[in-house]
């Protein structure tokens, strides 16, 4: 029912920009297990299998989560609050994807604990790249503890 | 017998008369001088008692003033209090008046940060769909675009590019009035050979020559005296662009308390009738084909200036070739208003 194998937890409340996002990590063969959810609450909720993922076995824990920053109703901020601060969860590896070069931002979510913290470019050339590279990264070259 | 004894005791008698009629006499005469001295002695009185009766009315004058007065100093002393009262109030109604002034200033900061987070994030995003899809337009489709097709696209991106490139620039101007200023003595020397060791690098093609000259150093805040070098020295960079040979040459020299630092290049200069838009955000005084920008690095400036730099400016000897100046305080830099 839900899937078992997910590589990807993509969080992004902006259709364009998830589509951009999906498309440069399929040209790459990286979006084979991914999930894109569209907010804050539906990201938690898949997270911790509650709501309309009740049921859902938590242990199948996503390689990694491209959050989005600013999102309705529960922010990219509250989000990884909620997962740096719960012991099932803190080891996900969590990359903010935002257009905010805003240094509050950027120093707010290293204090909570972001795993990396990426400015997405109005350019779409680089963005396809950061994109491609981020997925590269955290799907194949970085280790995450099982 | 008798009667010789008689005589000589009437003669006697008569000496002794005659003596005590002398004594008399000068009694007398004694008595007139004491009388003469008691009148005397009354006329001083009569004198002294007139004279008592002046300064009492003198004295009695005096104080009848000196009750006036007191009286006057009460009132004064009254007056005084109720402008003490009066200051006190007009105090509390301008403490409350600051209060309610940084209040509303703070509300508006607070609005215009987030109004520059807004343009941050929900500027950009749009722009990156535009960029995207056309760029996926681009990518997959090119096979059934014509010419013209390509061209708009090409076009589209470009635009897409430089109104990123203008959000950038506007969030960095609204930046700099959120700064704090720390004031420092800087090596005005070694900033600019840092500033022209990051600037130099990114016109490797072109022949530039920059000469140094006298160097004051300055108190004043490090990241913000970069800042107006990094957008003065890139200006002359551009608008030499055309010039076989870019010659800038940067200096400072000192007058009283004050050190001005000039930039001046052989570049392609304005027209000093324009003078007044030079500073303004967004103004430019040359159109993209000749020289590419978004007209906001002299506004910064600008805004760097009004918040601590003191003045800045420009001295156009001609059209031809102008110097970008600004000032500084030389010892004691202070001073921030906006």
């Amino acid at each position: 029912m839900f899937p078992t194998d997910v590589d990807i937890l993509l969080v992004e409340d902006n259709k364009s920009d998830a589509m951009l996002t999906i498309r440069a990590l399929k040209k790459n063969n990286l979006a084979n297990n991914l999930v894109h959810l569209i907010d804050g609450a539906q990201a938690l909720d898949f997270i911790f299998g509650k709501g309309e993922y009740e049921g859902r076995n938590i242990g199948n824990k996503p390689k990694v989560i491209f959050l989005d920053l600013k999102m309705p109703k529960v922010s990219g901020l509250e989000v990884l609050q909620v997962i740096k601060n719960d012991e099932r969860t803190k080891l996900i590896p969590v990359v903010m994807m935002t257009s905010s070069k805003e240094e509050k931002d950027i120093v707010e979510s290293h204090q909570l604990g972001v795993n990396s913290y990426v400015v997405k470019p109005v350019e779409n050339e680089t963005l396809s790249k950061i994109v491609a590279e981020l997925g590269f990264y955290w799907l194949q070259v970085n280790n995450t503890p099982k | 017998m008798d009667v010789n004894k008689k005589i000589d005791e009437l003669l006697i008698a008569n000496k002794e008369l005659t003596f005590q009629s002398g004594e008399k006499e000068k009694r007398a005469a004694e008595l007139v001088i004491a009388n003469k001295e008691v009148v005397f002695q009354n006329e001083e009185k009569e004198k002294r008692a007139a004279e008592l009766i002046v300064a009492n009315k003198e004295l009695a004058f005096q104080n009848e003033e000196k009750e006036k007065r007191a009286a006057e100093l009460l009132i004064a002393n009254e007056e005084l209090e109720k402008a003490k009262i009066h200051i006190a109030e007009l105090n509390i109604g301008l403490e409350q008046k600051i209060v309610e002034r940084t209040a509303q200033l703070e509300a508006v900061n607070k609005e215009l940060e987030s109004f520059s987070y807004s343009v941050s994030h929900d500027l950009r995003a749009p722009l990156r769909a535009i960029n995207g899809f056309t760029q996926v337009l681009i990518e997959d489709y090119l096979d059934k675009l014509d010419d013209e097709g390509k061209a708009v696209m090409d076009e589209i991106i470009v635009n897409s590019k430089k109104m990123g490139q203008l959000i950038d620039n506007l969030l960095e101007f609204s930046h700099i009035g959120k700064l704090n200023v720390s004031l420092v003595d800087v090596a005005i020397g070694e900033l600019l050979d840092a500033v022209i060791a990051d600037l130099k690098p990114q016109e490797p093609d072109r022949k530039i020559k920059i000469t140094l000259n006298e160097l004051q150093n300055v108190k004043g805040d490090q990241n913000m005296l970069k800042q107006v070098f990094i957008n003065l020295i890139s200006n002359a960079f551009k608008y030499t662009g055309k010039k076989k040979e870019a010659v800038i040459e940067i200096g400072s020299y000192r007058e009283n308390n004050w050190c001005t630092y000039y930039v001046k290049d052989n570049g392609a200069g304005f027209d000093m009738k324009y003078y007044d838009k030079l500073f303004g955000v967004f103004q430019r005084l040359h159109s993209t084909n000749e020289f590419e920008g978004t007209g906001v690095g002299l506004a910064i400036i600008h805004r760097i200036s009004v918040s601590t730099v003191e003045k800045y400016g420009l001295k156009a000897r001609s059209m031809r070739a102008p110097v970008f100046i600004f000032h500084c305080r030389h010892n004691q830099y202070v001073h921030q208003s906006i």
